[in-house]
């Protein structure tokens, strides 16, 4: 049975450690588990002091604490409310109860032009490490570590770091990558859809983004054409934002009356879309879905929420403490995935899978039980086939058994390929059933 | 794929979207037609929005709308104070309302605060209700009979009552604007003000009106964007749209009817761009659709330096000069 496609599991790892992020991965999940138990067995050292009192000798223990560890962090938005910013304070907060020995302080609302003097107020405070979390602070921190070749510097879904060369050596980069629980959602929506369209709401036409789509569209057309027979029809719409409710409402909405999609995706930092699904649910009398994107945010469609990509940044943080508390830090670029950080990343039969839990970096929030129970199913067994990298999205097995083509009908993936990390981080094309196409 | 019903579906998509950009055009149409020059229209506008999410989780909508207007009254005779009255450069204290609009907004709305504010009005609000970022939306009233016939009834039937309320408005200050004495009054201020001081008109007093009614419909549009059309909050949610509805106003010569359609023009770029989208017609083009409504803006404010542009369109003679008697 671990014969699928011709290659073994030992085999594909050994194969995949060959790339970049596969070597990474593996890695981590070994420093991951290093991490959890170095950082909380910590135990302070015994010292033995030898006191002269006016009474006599008096030779008593004291038990002195090892170095507290200080880490700071820069945010881009404000911490109070869910979102991307949110997601990075709870993982700080996870970090820090799981390591107990450390102070972390922040600096929330950094405009990416201030990243610079906010790191430095961070480092004259204290800090031994410094987590930058956002894209726009990469050159700034690797400017810091520079300047501060003693302190430890992480940032947060950029590519420089020491293990890529284009930075110190005590910079390291991080990111949690979603396109297999994308995938998985696309199961979701692919086995409830009724129209046999699904709709994408996205913020910029980046590869990240357009893998997101790809990996959405394929699970979607696995299930639904299953199911039916017939190949799904996915539309895009891109509204070149973040944060613009607006804007993402009038695409959400275009795409449930343009569109007749009745499945909505999408990859802005808002539930604007989620909200849409709802009120056309409850109000105006159209059964549409969507998802949670980097939080829960199923309490913004309580009708029509199927599933969604949750992250829990808080082992990459508790590794990284461990790295800078032992005294055993390395320049890592990590690109965790689903099994990534999992205590135990071994598979488990579909009817005792994890899915749903908080488990390693990555959640699939629970499946709506409107999803028939024998794709609740199909999902968890492909999630805990994902954990040990038996099955990826971006291969022949994920696409039915047929290649995966792009629109203009060019293979992409045949055989017994799978997307590497190169592939995945410069996807500029959309698969077949994408009908919307990619601006350039 | 064009057909009744999605110029039915983009037309709707206009008026919803256009309402914002109406009723904060509609206020800042009065400002600028007594003589000031309304640059806070933006911090107004999210201010408005700010303070509908807050106390519509805290009281309801109706109690919401209400402190919408009282908020949108204050900024109105905040600015009229500084450039009224102490006779400051409206373009810098329009620019610090908005910045202080941007910035109060802000921290009004982050959790902690806002937190405390829902309880000290609603002491039984519930956690999820303090976290929660969106709030109840104004519910739809169609109207009867009305809302089937086809086109016109999608677009203007079958939305809540800010919309209907925003296009009676636009009537409503018309009229007073162009047909009564107390119009000619207010327009006679930003033509002429010295000639309608010593005509008996109050120039200080009809500035001072016009910046209330201004500051309440920027901060009801601002709420209508919110309660009225996608409550979910975010810092900044604005975008810019209320500079748009500056540039409106000028598009539309001060002209309060003229507003609606240019209004609703603004809201139609919105809605079709993304429904062109979708339709495949022209991929590359949501880049130029973006731009276009701050590309308008642009060149009628570029056209607008003209001098011969300014006679012909009729600028207010006085628009952005403080008055002091001599």
């Amino acid at each position: 049975m671990e014969k699928k496609a011709g290659i073994s599991r030992r085999k594909f790892l050994a194969v995949s450690s060959g790339v970049a992020a596969g070597s990474v991965a593996a890695g981590v999940v070994a420093g991951g588990l290093a991490g959890y138990f170095i950082g909380q067995s910590q135990a302070p050292a015994a010292v033995t002091r030898t006191v002269t009192a006016p009474a006599g000798t008096v030779t008593t223990t004291v038990t002195a604490p090892p170095k507290r560890l200080k880490v700071g962090y820069v945010y881009v938005g404000p911490v109070g409310d869910y979102g991307w910013t949110f997601a990075h304070d709870q993982g700080r907060k996870w970090a820090d109860a799981r390591y107990r020995n450390v102070d972390s302080f922040y600096i929330e609302s950094v405009p990416e032009a201030q990243a610079l003097g906010a790191i430095e107020s961070l480092v004259n405070q204290g800090a031994d490490l410094v987590i930058t979390t956002s894209f726009g602070y990469m050159d700034a921190t690797a400017e810091a570590a520079a300047r501060h070749p003693g302190k430890y510097f992480v940032h947060i879904s950029g590519y420089r770091s020491g293990a890529a060369g284009n930075a110190p050596q005590n910079m390291s980069s991080a990111f949690a990558e979603f396109y297999q629980l994308y995938y998985l959602n696309g199961l979701a929506a692919g086995a409830v859809s009724q129209t046999g369209v699904v709709g994408y709401v996205a913020a910029f036409p980046i590869p990240e983004v357009v893998r997101h789509i790809n990996a959405f569209v394929l699970g979607a057309n696995y299930s639904y054409k299953k199911r039916t027979g017939r190949n799904i029809r996915a539309f895009v719409n891109w509204i070149f934002a973040w944060f613009d409710p607006g804007k993402a409402r009038e695409a959400a909405v275009a795409l449930i009356e343009q569109s007749n999609a009745d499945v909505l995706a999408f990859t802005e930092d808002t539930p604007t879309t989620l909200q849409v699904a709802e009120e056309y649910t409850t109000r105006r009398n159209r059964r549409t879905w969507s998802f949670s994107h980097y939080n829960d945010m199923s309490g913004y469609g309580k009708n029509s929420h199927l599933t969604g990509q949750i992250v829990n940044w808080g082992p990459i943080y508790l590794d990284f403490y461990r790295m800078v508390g032992t005294g055993s830090w390395q320049s890592v670029d990590i690109w965790t995935r689903i099994g990534d950080y999992m205590p135990y990343r071994w598979r488990r039969p579909a009817e005792k899978s994890t899915a749903g839990e908080v488990d390693g970096t990555l959640q699939l929030p629970p499946v709506h039980p409107s999803v028939p129970s024998e794709w609740q199913l199909e999902i968890k067994r492909r999630y805990e086939e994902m954990k040990e990298l038996l099955f990826e999205p971006f291969s022949v097995e994920g696409n039915l058994g047929e290649p995966i083509r792009d629109q203009r009908g060019q293979v992409r993936i045949k055989g017994t390929e799978r997307a590497d990390w190169k592939m995945l981080w410069e996807m500029d094309w959309f698969v077949e059933y994408v009908e919307s196409e990619l601006p350039r | 794929m064009i057909g009744i019903g999605f110029v039915e579906s983009v037309l709707a998509g206009a008026v919803a979207a256009g309402t914002v950009f109406l009723l904060a055009s509609l206020g800042e149409t009065y400002a600028e037609r007594a003589g000031v020059l309304n640059l806070g229209m933006e911090g107004m506008m999210i201010m408005g929005a700010a303070v509908s999410y807050i106390f519509t989780n805290a009281l309801g909508h109706g109690a919401a709308l209400l402190t919408v207007l009282l908020v949108g009254l204050l900024m109105g005779l905040l600015h009229a104070f500084f450039t009224v009255s102490l006779k400051l450069n409206q373009v810098v204290v329009g620019l610090a309302i908005t910045i202080l609009g941007l910035g109060l907004s802000g921290l009004m709305a982050s959790s902690e605060i806002r937190g405390r504010i829902i309880l000290a009005l609603n002491p039984e609000a519930t956690r999820a209700v303090l976290a929660s970022q969106e709030a109840p939306k104004l519910p739809l009233i169609p109207i009867a009979g009305l809302k089937d016939i086809p086109v016109i009834g999608p677009m203007f039937f079958n939305h809540n009552f800010l919309v209907y309320l925003s296009l009676l408005l636009s009537f409503v200050m018309w009229f007073l604007l162009f047909r009564t004495r107390f119009g000619l009054n207010l327009r006679s201020c930003g033509e002429n003000p010295s000639m309608a001081d010593t005509l008996g008109v109050n120039v200080y007093l009809m500035r001072y009106v016009s910046m209330a009614v201004c500051g309440m419909l920027g901060c009801l549009a601002g709420a209508y964007l919110f309660i009225g059309y996608q409550p979910f909050w975010v810092e900044g949610m604005t975008q810019g749209r209320g500079f748009i509805s500056l540039a409106l106003v000028i598009l539309a010569t001060w002209n309060p009817l003229r507003a609606v359609l240019g209004a609703y023009l603004f809201g139609g770029v919105e809605a079709l761009q993304f429904r062109l989208q979708v339709l495949g017609i022209a991929a590359q083009l949501p880049y130029f659709l973006l731009m276009l409504p701050y590309a308008v803006t642009i060149v009628t404010l570029t056209m607008l330096s003209l001098e011969s542009v300014r006679k012909r369109v009729g600028v207010p003679a006085a628009l952005g000069v403080p008055y002091s008697r001599e």
